[in-house]
């Protein structure tokens, strides 16, 4: 039995090689005349369905696809042994630019683009570094940073206008935000978040809070659920996929919540905006530099100056913000890009 | 070749030396069994959409470095993979020990980051001091830690009782949060908030066994693209270590007599206890290795990577596959490295999602369990099951496959 | 030492053990489900696996059909369905069962992710609409009971169900014949047999009962509590449901407790906002005091004699 079983593998894996002989004459079709840009994205070990910034640097990619006529390849890392070996695949392969997700990549980036200084490398949320963090300012290398303060800032002036006026069921002036891991980029967006809460209403409290996973939505909920017990009538998710949970949390307590990174309205009717860090116009913008021959290397900052980080309005009661919100909401942003007003990237104390 | 064995009367085969024969018969069911996988993988590739063809083209290309055609550079995909191998020869082996002795050690992970820690604990602090005094400083320091944190469940086990898979899942945890612990706004974190470690000295980094040189041309790219490190051969030796132990030295007698049966090994004058306790340092001391060996040879500083990392469960899969023997775990290492190295380059070659490589090795993991039965019963008794007396047939097949590495010819229809 | 009076204050809320009920529910059922299996003699490490593929299953059939209900019958199935392979694998073809086990986990979060990029490309797989997740139930009366009406009759309605299932299950298994069967089969398998027992159908049954609890907590996680699927959601809860089973000496009432010891630590951990200790110190605590408690108190846990074995007739 045993015998023939092995005989049929044998006869199938046969079949499937001579296909392969027959397949590969296909693969090594030599390329048409014309040079296409090769793009290639390394993503995090989140992968491309974290409901955070490696699915939003896709979304980036595909329409840079669309729009440019690209070969464009993704790669997940579903460890970080997987972060130089996905970037050195990518240079080896006389792709044009290679972009790397997260600062977590930024040693391997540091490293890889120091090997391949042919090949560009864009890198989100990060610069090149070598081991001591050292930002080794590569010439084929350009950071794409996102001020996620001023996205965070943004939504802080929302959340503390609405407890100012009072506009909450509980008037508990009580606001918070669920943080996924204590990581610079999350932060950033609760540093902005709590500091213009502050700035719009001196008296509100805002409670910080880690689930310490950016993947698990139960535990986002828990964290959210022990803040409204707390008193939170505000909670801003800055957890990923995780904190998916914690805009259930807010809607369960009819209370109101705040999205992250993308428009995550959709997510849950509590969401009244979300805070914007436009990965995908960042990955698009690095692409189109190096399809229009414009790279050049450095920091690509993305903030509010630019449009990078932002807001969005979504589930609103009323609609729209009220008058004096939207003002505010107006002047702040007024304010941040002329320089007048710079939200910290170190979260406040108290 | 349903005989048994060379039979004593009738015509001689013809000579293909009874050595050959073994491996090539051990060898048949493992190599049946990753091709059904790959056949069934195939075929679900197909079944979505996919093109299995480019897809295998990939996989293979990238995990061994043969039937690249998109130019790919074979010695760097070969390097690849042995970086991913390292690792998992070692924990590979701190699994397999403890199932001989009918333990399952599903903490090789936490002594696994208990290894990393230390060796950058002791890196960090250390770091001016010279390559001849501070690497085998982390290397053994990494072993002890690593052997420290197999120990405590080991002890717990022999004098509570605790059920070792209870005592080091949670352990496990008690690891991940420690390493979280220290490199966020923890004792070791690199001054700057970064969230990542100091790096450790320069004394503490195993040499790449190729130069490390950005300008230096080697089968086509600069030489420090292939990362493969000395700590290669340390596996290697671990391995071989490992082996030696089990077969030829009275402890490893001792570790096989209380896998076999605890009650027979106590009338034999053997202590279960201490055995149980001494067998899980040494595994905890091998997977500790492997997470130093990791710090020291390509990452050189600890970072939320260690948090998510997955060495220590792959590690199960290969001890299973490999069937607790040395050449096993090494084959099976190879194995599930070439398929995480081969599964990135899939993805990026044919776009089809890497999670596949997932599928193929529960595929494999599958066939090898249906097939190999009683060679498995053998070695692998169920979790914290105490065999007092195993059934007559299991303890005659034990005798009879204990020397060699192939199964009892058995037919399963 | 405010952290500990943080802890001990927190501990006299109804918020927290609400929540600690809540969170420990999650690893209630798959416990259970192994359990069954393995009094019945079948090792299952794979309630992981069971659970995630339930979680997708579930996501999957609610965005389609909009019936939160019938999801959740997709889901407990498509846990069974899993449970199936472990069980065909294991018993029929008498594969070692920790080797099926893993295999099933790898296999399902592979192939949950692999599925997800194949059906949903780069969309990316969406929300469930909350009119359409498993709801939370309160029970008239009871819940105006001041404290005790909070933690136990304001709760999901999967949370009752569970609660049910436990008392079911301990019932079944310690006090009806069914159980005893499962029992006996579990520990003297060809015994079992020689009393006119079908030992292969005790064995299937129990293992896919395993899978169809462990698809229920994948529903309950996905379309109760989340309204997504992610990768990898399940986190790892199947393996801490392992360890609950053996801490409790393979018993539905002892699994509890240890599934509530970490439903605790979950809740507490949840209150880092207010809570001014290093939230990684605070994320060990329940692994620590699970360690405390077997240790000192727990002791020897000795599964099923005849747990892993194969069953093989005869061979006796």
């Amino acid at each position: 039995m045993r015998q023939s079983q092995i005989r049929y593998l044998g006869l199938a894996a046969a079949a499937l090689l001579l296909v392969a002989a027959c397949g590969s004459s296909t693969a090594g079709t030599p390329s048409p005349s014309t040079k296409v840009v090769k793009v290639g994205l390394v993503t995090d070990i989140g992968g491309l369905n974290d409901k955070s910034f490696n699915h939003l640097a896709d979304v980036g990619l595909e329409k840079a696809k669309t729009d440019f006529h690209i070969q464009g390849d993704v790669t997940e890392s579903h460890t970080g042994g997987d972060y130089i070996p996905n970037l050195t695949h990518f240079a080896t392969g006389n792709y044009d630019l290679v972009i790397g997700v997260g600062f977590l990549m930024q040693q391997a980036v540091g490293t890889v683009a120091g090997q391949f200084p042919t090949v560009k490398f864009a890198i989100i949320d990060g610069v090149g570094t070598d081991a001591k963090g050292n930002d080794l300012k590569l010439p084929n290398v350009v950071s794409l940073v996102f001020k996620e303060q001023d996205a965070g800032a943004m939504v802080g002036v929302i959340a503390g206008m609405m407890e100012k006026d009072k506009l909450t069921p509980g008037k508990t002036n009580v606001i918070s935000a669920v943080g996924g891991v204590s990581i610079p980029p999350v932060n950033h967006y609760i540093a902005g978040y709590k500091w213009a809460a502050t700035m719009e209403d001196p008296g509100i409290k805002v409670l910080v809070g880690y689930s310490n996973d950016f993947t698990d939505p139960a535990k986002c909920q828990s964290v959210a659920k022990a803040q409204i017990a707390a008193k939170s009538e505000i909670v801003f998710q800055v957890a990923g996929g995780c904190g998916l949970g914690a805009l259930q949390a807010a809607g369960q307590a009819k209370l109101f919540s705040i999205g992250v990174d993308a428009d995550q309205g959709t997510a849950d009717p509590s969401v009244i905006a979300s805070a914007l860090k436009k990965v995908d116009v960042a990955t698009y913008t690095a692409i189109q530099s190096v399809v229009n021959g414009t790279f050049q290397s450095g920091a690509l900052t993305f903030s509010i100056v630019n449009g990078g980080a932002g807001y969005q309005l979504d589930n609103f009661p009323g609609g729209a913000l009220p008058a004096d919100i939207q003002t505010e909401v107006d002047s702040v942003m007024a304010k941040i890009k002329a320089g007048t007003l710079t939200p910290p990237d170190t979260i406040p104390a108290g | 070749m349903a005989t048994s064995s060379v039979s004593a009367a009738g015509p001689r085969t013809p000579r293909i030396p009874e050595p050959l024969r073994r491996l090539t018969r051990g060898l048949a069911v493992p190599v049946g069994s990753v091709l059904f996988a790959f056949v069934v993988g195939g075929l679900i590739v197909a079944g979505t959409g996919g093109d299995p063809v480019v897809a295998y083209q990939g996989l293979v290309c990238g995990g061994l470095g043969i039937l690249c055609s998109g130019g790919e550079n074979s010695a760097l995909q070969i390097s690849n993979t042995i970086i991913f191998v390292t690792p998992l020869l070692m924990a590979g082996v701190a699994v397999a020990l403890p199932f001989r002795a009918g333990l399952f050690n599903i903490g090789a992970e936490g002594q696994y980051l208990a290894g990393a820690v230390a060796c950058t604990a002791i890196g960090v602090k250390f770091s001016t001091l010279p390559a001849p005094i501070l690497l085998p400083m982390v290397l053994l320091g990494g072993m002890a830690a690593g052997a420290f944190w197999a120990g405590i469940a080991g002890v717990l086990k022999a004098t509570t009782g605790a059920h070792e898979v209870v005592t080091t899942i949670m352990l496990n945890y008690v690891a991940q949060w420690l390493v979280r612990y220290l490199i966020i706004g923890g004792p070791l974190e690199l001054p700057g908030g970064f969230s990542v470690s100091s790096p450790i000295g320069p004394g503490a980094q195993l040499a790449t066994i190729l130069p490390n040189d950005n300008h230096r041309i080697l089968f086509g790219l600069p030489s420090s693209v292939y990362r493969i490190h000395v700590g290669l051969f340390i596996a290697l030796a671990a391995v071989a270590v490992f082996a030696f132990l089990l077969w030829r030295t009275p402890l490893g007698y001792e570790i096989r007599a209380v896998g076999q049966s605890q009650r027979a090994a106590r009338y034999a004058g053997v202590s279960v206890r201490r055995t149980i306790i001494v067998t899980m340092l040494i595994a905890g001391a091998f997977a500790g290795l492997a997470g130093a060996v990791q710090i020291a040879g390509v990452d050189h500083n600890l970072t939320d990577i260690y948090f998510s990392d997955t060495t220590g469960f792959d590690a199960i899969a290969v001890a299973l596959l490999g069937l607790g023997s040395g050449v096993g775990i090494v084959l099976a290492s190879i194995l599930f490295g070439a398929l995480h190295a081969g599964g990135s380059v899939m993805q990026a070659d044919a776009g089809i999602s890497s999670s596949l490589v997932l599928v193929l090795q529960a595929l494999i993991l599958f066939s090898i369990g249906a097939n190999f039965l009683s060679a498995i019963k053998v070695r692998l008794p169920a979790i914290g099951r105490s065999p007092s007396t195993p059934p007559a047939a299991i303890a005659a097949a034990a005798t009879a496959t204990e020397a060699t590495g192939a199964p009892p010819e058995k037919d399963t229809s | 030492m405010t952290v500990i009076g943080d802890i001990l204050h927190l501990l006299t809320t109804a918020d927290l053990w609400q929540a600690a009920l809540a969170a420990s529910v999650l690893l209630l059922l798959p416990a259970l489900g192994g359990v069954i299996s393995e009094r019945s003699g079948v090792v299952n490490i794979a309630m992981e696996g069971m659970m995630l593929t339930g979680a997708f299953f579930g996501v999957v059939a609610d965005l389609a059909w909009h019936n939160v209900w019938l999801a959740t019958l997709v889901a407990i199935v498509a846990g069974g369905a899993m449970a199936l392979i472990h069980a065909v694998v294991s018993i029929r073809f008498r594969a070692d069962q920790i080797v099926s086990g893993i295999a099933i986990n790898i296999f399902a979060a592979g192939m949950t992710v692999f599925l997800v990029r194949r059906i949903y490309g780069v969309q990316d797989i969406g929300h469930v609409g909350p009119s359409e997740l498993l709801p939370n139930l309160n029970i008239p009366i009871l819940d105006q009971i001041p404290f005790i009406g909070q933690v136990f009759f304001q709760q999901n309605v999967v949370v009752y169900i569970a609660f049910f299932l436990l008392v079911l299950v301990q019932v079944v298994l310690f006090r009806t014949r069914l159980g005893l069967r499962i029992r006996a089969v579990g520990e003297h398998p060809h015994a079992a047999d020689t009393a006119g027992i079908n030992v292969y159908w005790i064995r299937y049954g129990a293992v896919i009962t395993s899978g169809l609890l462990s698809g229920l907590a994948g529903a309950f996680l996905a379309i109760g509590i989340s309204n997504t699927f992610v990768p990898n959601m399940t986190d790892g809860r199947g393996y801490i449901a392992l360890a609950a089973m053996i801490f409790g000496k393979w018993t539905p009432l002892g699994a509890f407790l240890a599934c509530l010891i970490f439903g605790l630590g979950e809740a507490i951990y949840a209150n880092n906002s207010t809570i001014h200790v290093s939230p990684y110190l605070l994320s060990m605590l329940p692994y620590i005091l699970v360690l405390v408690v077997l240790a000192g108190v727990i002791g020897r846990s000795n599964p099923p004699a005849a747990d892993g074995i194969p069953y093989v007739p005869g061979a006796e």
